[in-house]
């Protein structure tokens, strides 16, 4: 049965893909048809993993005596991701029907995001790390064909290629700590390298552990890695929904949480993780408090909220980090949804062309109202118990400044939150265009979402229980949810937070007043707004590849016989390697 | 099987395989190119049959040389469609005249 | 052992001439006495059916399908000159040839052979993933085969095409000039 199940979650949404792409462009409602069907299905199965946790092998494919077997584990850590990503996923995929009406190639865009949603929920649910890479580079794929969809557009292509080389680096490093994994104990398995973590020498075990840092880091756009997320916003909005919220940036911090007990003893890896997602997280809210993109500031919005979770993993709580990140993917795939359908509706993503469309998008602005009171953390969304529980555990566990920090971060995402709300739906109204309420696969999607902000929080009474029974070496506590929730509520750190985000917000309010006093501070703004000088680095990386490039071309002359000459050349010198090693 | 005799069958393979190799970075037609693939694959059937004689296992010798025969039956059939496709497309199987890269 | 090892030498000599043959036709001929003469020894080394399987399919089937396909593409005014310099080719063979060697070509005897199950059972048992990749490869080769030979442009529709026929008929114009005026000395 729980073969089945695990194969079944995985194989749905492939073969989903696989049928609309079969049906062929020339039928363009079957295959929306199609695909809500499948993403329907798939959803539901997915939910069918919960009857099954458990930290014992569930499927094993033995692959040949150099690759190990390739496994599968349902436990808490994966069941729960893998859900996420089959239903938000699956909302995503209802939601492009109407997005996407009328838009050509869809059988592309709808077989590869299929393929995308199983490809992750098989990366959290392997037990073998190179089964685990093998998903990783999957996902990296999609990521890039889903960025450049619209591929006669050199803006989603170069977001395209930008996203895949970046999440590649981050790939090496995983596949680096697979294969020193496999040199040192002889398996991929995660659940042996967790329980032999220790027998390893120190000096390998910390290259393991800070080559799984480079991949997280990568995959979840934090920093150094952060700027391809902003630039994938070229994405049809239901794939930034789905990249950005219920899939691809999850799997960095996945990891981390995954590999947790077994890199926490490393010296300097919970500092370094802990800084890397400070830094990203007040870089990124800072950041978006400038940016006059919708889609961008919800991008730079997720870094900042990544950040988070990835702080409270190098602090060393693992349950908030996976809680948050749970509340995250909800109201952040509703947020995207939403600023989707304000998108199609009119037509644009810079937020100083809207402006008062709470009288022509009710329904709109009340769900995305939901979700940006879930990323600013107020109560009763699950962004508040959520982001509550990481500050109050980063402030048990961590330095007292990294939570000052994280406690200025906590009001800009209230600044900048606030600010988007403000300049799309009240003010006056900028334009006289003829705008429509969303229609309704948009609001089915995005009903769903906005009630699960508002409830999913009481879920992790049961959550907790999920991840304490099934995950035997990360010492997780049992909490009721009535228990957490009260304990978070009377903390004094919430009630410091919360009136941290309602500053951020006035501050906002009263922003005209500091306009006369900011216009010398121009060149800084700029600075911020480009990125902190990380884009001028990603250029001159570029500018030295292709001077490099051009410098090499005299060896591609394109005559069959050079290329066999080198690839026989080729083939000599490894033999001389293996030869000369051996 | 002895010593001397190991020696002279094993370097028959490779000497094979290495006037194999040499015709395949001298052809310049596209047809001799497939030819010269084809005796390198011969070479290597031979080591395969060769190893399977001198470790006792003909059979497993004899079924991995099948499963090669096929596979480059194939890849034949495949190189001399392109082959006559390229000549229809461009008029020539010359290697020098097929590139398309400029400078 | 003495036959295996003058047939394998033989059968090198070939290759060599099917390598510097002139003519495809003469080449794709050289190929198949390759085959021939890799079967027999094939036969004397104890594997009698791929030694069958070698000689229909490498010297009968690849044979006609060489003869098919140089019907159809024509034969090439034949340059003998190589594309890369001939120094490399060599060096490079030269050098694969003694690397190997150095490391792979065994000195001593081995062990004697033990009891083994029969051919069918072999493949079928043990390598019986291989029946199925078999299977798979030509189902995409006879695939690939009818995407590679459909008619989809005719034959001088490219430009570049145009060029290279306006020049082989130039050289065959040069060819002919040359005959004729041979003809008249």
């Amino acid at each position: 049965m729980a073969p089945w199940l695990i194969l079944l979650t995985i194989g749905i949404p492939w073969l989903g893909g696989l049928c609309v792409w079969w049906t062929g462009d020339k039928h363009p409602r079957l295959q929306h048809a199609l695909a809500s069907a499948f993403a329907v299905i798939g959803g539901l199965v997915s939910l069918g993993l919960l009857t099954i946790p458990s930290n014992e092998v569930v499927v094993r494919v033995p692959v040949g005596s150099a690759f190990g077997d390739f496994t599968f584990v349902a436990d808490g850590l994966g069941i729960y991701l893998a859900i996420i990503a089959a239903v938000i996923g699956g909302l995503a995929v209802i939601f492009s029907k109407d997005y996407m009406e009328g838009e050509e190639q869809l059988g592309r865009y709808y077989s590869i995001t299929f393929l995308f949603i199983g490809a992750m929920i098989g990366l959290v649910l392997s037990n073998s790390l190179l089964l685990m890479f093998l998903f990783w580079e999957i996902t990296a794929f999609c990521s890039y064909a889903l960025i450049s969809f619209h591929n006669d557009d050199p803006k989603a292509v170069a977001g395209g290629i930008k996203a895949l080389i970046m999440t590649q680096v981050g790939g090496v490093g995983l596949l680096a700590g697979a294969v020193i994994t496999y040199a040192y104990l002889g398996s991929y398995q995660i659940s042996e390298f967790l329980q032999n973590a220790g027998t390893l020498p120190s000096g390998v075990l910390g290259l393991i552990a800070f080559g799984f840092v480079i991949a997280a880091a990568a995959k979840s756009a934090q920093v150094p890695f952060q700027t391809w997320l902003p630039d994938a916003m070229e994405a049809p909005t239901p794939i930034s929904a789905l990249i950005h919220a219920a899939t691809m940036v999850n799997a960095g911090v996945y990891l981390l949480a995954r590999f947790y007990p077994a890199f926490e003893a490393v010296p300097g890896w919970k500092y370094t993780v802990m800084i890397v997602g400070l830094t990203s997280a007040l870089l990124a809210a800072l950041t978006a408090v400038f940016t006059n993109d919708l889609k961008r500031t919800l991008a730079y919005s997720t870094i900042s909220q990544l950040g988070y979770m990835v702080y409270a993993v190098g602090t060393g709580a693992v349950f908030a980090s996976q809680f948050h990140l749970f509340s995250h993917s909800v109201f952040k795939a509703l947020l995207f949804l939403g600023a989707g359908a304000v998108i199609h509706a009119s037509g644009t993503r810079d937020m100083r062309e809207m402006g008062g469309l709470k009288a022509q998008m009710p329904f709109v602005r009340t769900v995305f109202v939901i979700g940006a009171l879930a990323l600013a953390g107020l109560p009763i969304t699950n962004g508040f118990f959520s982001k509550e529980l990481v500050l109050e555990q980063g402030l048990a566990h961590g330095p007292t400044w990294a939570y000052i920090c994280m406690l200025v971060g906590a009001g800009l995402t209230g600044l900048y939150s606030l600010r988007m709300v403000l300049m799309v739906f009240y003010g006056e109204p900028y334009a006289g265009k003829k705008i429509h309420d969303a229609p309704a696969a948009m609001r089915f999607s995005l009903t769903l979402l906005a009630l699960g902000t508002l409830t999913t929080w009481l879920l992790v009474g049961p959550f907790s229980e999920l991840l304490a029974d099934s995950l035997p070496f990360h010492q997780i506590q049992l909490t009721e949810t009535l228990e957490t929730c009260l304990e978070i509520v009377t903390a004094g750190a919430t009630w410091i937070a919360l009136a941290v985000v309602l500053l951020g917000m006035s501050l906002w309010l009263l922003h005209n007043a500091f306009a006369k006093a900011a216009k010398p501070l121009q060149p800084l703004t700029d600075f911020i707004s480009g990125g902190f000088g990380f884009e001028w680095l990603n250029r001159l990386v570029v500018r030295a590849t292709k001077g490099a490039a051009s410098a090499l071309q005299f060896t591609q002359t394109g005559l069959l016989s050079w290329n066999l000459v080198y690839i026989v050349g080729g083939l000599i010198v490894v033999l001389a390697l293996i030869a000369w090693g051996g | 099987m002895n010593g001397i005799w190991l020696t002279f069958g094993f370097a028959a393979v490779l000497g094979l395989l290495g006037v194999g190799l040499y015709g395949l970075l001298i052809s310049r037609n596209l047809i001799k190119l497939v030819v010269a693939l084809q005796i390198s694959v011969k070479a290597v059937l031979l080591g395969l049959v060769l190893a399977g004689n001198i470790s006792g296992s003909i059979n497993l010798g004899q079924s991995l040389a099948i499963t090669v025969i096929v596979t480059d039956t194939v890849v034949a059939v495949i190189g001399m469609a392109l082959a006559i496709q390229i000549r229809r497309q461009l008029g020539t199987l010359d290697v020098r005249d097929i590139s398309r890269l400029k400078g | 052992m003495i036959y295996t090892t003058l047939l394998a030498l033989v059968a090198i000599v070939f290759a060599v001439l099917a390598i510097q043959a002139r003519r495809l036709l003469v080449s794709a001929l050289w190929l198949a006495g390759v085959s021939a003469v890799i079967s027999v020894v094939f036969y004397l080394l104890g594997g009698r059916q791929v030694a069958v399987i070698e000689l229909s399919v490498g010297a009968g089937l690849v044979t006609v399908l060489f003869a098919f396909a140089i019907s159809i593409a024509g034969e090439d005014l034949g340059k003998i000159k190589p594309a890369v310099p001939t120094v490399i080719p060599v060096a490079l063979a030269l050098l694969f040839f003694l690397l190997l060697a150095w490391f792979s070509i065994p000195t001593g005897a081995l062990q004697p052979p033990q009891g083994e199950p029969g051919l069918a059972d072999v493949i079928w048992g043990q390598r019986g993933m291989d029946v199925l990749v078999q299977v798979v490869l030509i189902f995409a080769g006879v695939l690939g085969l009818l995407g590679l030979l459909a008619e989809t442009k005719g034959p001088l529709a490219y430009p570049v095409a145009k060029e290279y026929a306006a020049k082989r008929d130039r050289e065959l114009e040069a060819l002919m000039k040359e005959r004729e005026e041979r003809e008249k000395l």
